[in-house]
């Protein structure tokens, strides 16, 4: 999946939320599938712990 | 015939040369070759091309003595923007000199850097205008960017201080933004940049979907040349590139024609770094605030159900109690109704119970009366049946051992007998007993 396409699906489920648009019966589903879109967005964005020792490990190779 | 040395004839020229030039002129000339010695010259070669074919018309060498140059050079930089160097227009002022051993040279009295700011002015505007002309100005700042420019292709030479800088300033971004980084390497000073920049951006372009951001960058060193950016290829390239291209090519005053047409100018290699990092920033803050949201909407959601189920359930007793206080109503109603109905029932009773009584007591009384007069009627009789009575009359009658002698034959000799009389009794004993026949 593309980042953009995982923050419409993440959009979506926000504003259905905040619209009331969704039942109680499928809300902790959502929320579970949100929450798994932001993991997904965040994995992204950030560095994981892993390459940031492998930077840091470079880094201290330089000096 | 008389013979002269070599020495003796250009010593001869010199002579005529420096006399007849024997003031300054002021000169219009592009350098085309710039280089400083040890000692601390400057060394240059002017030429003058012919605009409508580019061909080389006029030609000299120039020297800028050491004196000159280190009080003209900082001056010319801090005026222009711009270091000494081919493909300038300068306007100079010179003197003509002629050197035994090393021939016919100017040497530099002075120079005027507003003609080469106006001149590289000029160029640019031609260019823009050109380019304007060509309907590409805007195409690069109109792509869109990624929400996640981290795929980076760097234009840039890789012994650039600016390159190193750029490199760190993203690998170690305060926020953990993951970054790759790809260096195309490429010429960024003197006459083969607009080719080299050409030849990396079209390698970056072969590759373009492996790629979010391209990044032209340069320097960390002092005050460079970069009329070379004032490209009309290179702009056009740019201009037409499929991805987005920041520029760090490290200028203060004016903007070069890449600048201009690129998605996002900034001062410097740190810069660049700094404007992917805040764009990561932003989208960030925005993955962030949809979470926020979303929790903020959750709970909300939860609260005004919570919010629902506790008003039905306030809303529960109080339907409730008005079929409550309803059925109660009823209740008592059935209550009064049964009480009364028993109460009416009772006194019926009562009443009935009353007659019943009344009526008992009458048959009582009644029977008791006629008792009373059977009685009455009996004892007249007893009376008027009573012994007494009958002895009275005369009559008299006789017990033995206490018990009335109603014949005679019950009586034996010797028996003692009493005879009552209504005055009195007399006793005597049986002598005979006569039975009648």
């Amino acid at each position: 999946m593309k980042y953009e396409e995982a923050m419409k699906k993440l959009e979506t489920i926000v504003s259905d939320v905040e619209e009331g648009k969704l039942d109680i019966d499928v809300i902790s589903e959502k929320l579970k599938e949100a929450q798994e879109l932001i993991k997904f967005c965040k994995d992204k964005l950030y560095q994981t712990d892993r390459e940031i020792q492998e930077l840091l490990s470079d880094g201290s190779k330089e000096m | 015939m008389k013979t002269l040395t070599l020495f003796e004839l250009n010593n001869m020229v010199r002579e005529v040369l420096e006399t007849s030039f024997n003031h300054t002129f002021w000169v219009q000339a592009e350098i085309s070759a710039c280089q400083t010695n040890a000692t601390g010259h400057c060394y240059m070669e002017l030429i003058q091309k012919d605009p409508s074919n580019g061909s080389i018309i006029a030609r000299a060498k120039a020297n800028l003595w050491r004196a000159n140059y280190q009080r003209l050079k900082p001056y010319f930089e801090r005026e222009t923007g711009q270091r000494l160097a081919a493909g300038l227009n300068v306007l100079v002022e010179v003197g003509v000199s002629f050197h035994e051993a090393y021939g016919y040279a100017l040497v530099i009295q002075n120079i005027d850097p507003t003609y080469t700011m106006g001149d590289m002015a000029r160029r640019r505007k031609e260019i823009l205008a050109r380019l304007a002309a060509d309907g590409v100005i805007d195409l690069n700042r109109e792509l869109p960017m990624s929400r996640l420019p981290q795929r980076v292709a760097v234009i840039s030479s890789a012994t650039a201080a600016g390159y190193g800088d750029f490199c760190n300033q993203l690998k170690h971004n305060q926020y953990g933004f993951r970054f790759d980084i790809t260096l195309y390497p490429a010429m960024m000073q003197g006459d083969r940049v607009e080719e080299s920049v050409i030849a990396a951006m079209n390698s970056i372009a072969s590759r373009r979907d492996d790629f979010d951001v391209v990044v032209i960058i340069r320097g960390g060193g002092s005050t460079s040349d970069l009329s070379c950016f004032d490209s009309y290829g290179l702009a056009l390239n740019v201009a037409n590139f499929p991805l987005p291209v920041i520029t760090g090519i490290g200028h203060e005053r004016d903007d070069t024609v890449i600048d201009v047409v690129s998605y996002r100018r900034v001062k410097t290699p740190t810069a660049a770094a700094e404007y992917l990092i805040s764009l990561l920033l932003d989208t960030a803050m925005q993955l962030d605030g949809l979470s926020d949201r979303l929790v903020a909407a959750v709970s909300s959601r939860m609260e005004d159900e919570k919010h629902r189920i506790a008003m039905l359930s306030q809303r529960l007793p109080s339907l409730f109690s008005i079929l409550g206080i309803r059925q109660e109503q009823k209740m008592q109603s059935l209550l009064e109704r049964a009480v009364s109905s028993v109460r009416s029932r009772i006194s019926d009773g009562q009443y009935s119970c009353g007659r019943l009584g009344l009526r008992l007591e009458n048959g009582v009384r009644s029977m008791l009366l006629a008792q009373r007069h059977r009685i009455e009627l009996a004892e007249g009789r007893a009376n008027a049946a009573s012994p007494q009575r009958i002895l009275r009359q005369g009559y008299s009658m006789t017990t033995s051992a206490g018990h009335l002698v109603r014949n005679v034959g019950s009586l034996h000799e010797g028996d003692m007998i009493v005879v009552h009389f209504a005055d009195g009794t007399a006793e005597g004993t049986v002598k005979n007993v006569n039975l009648k026949d």
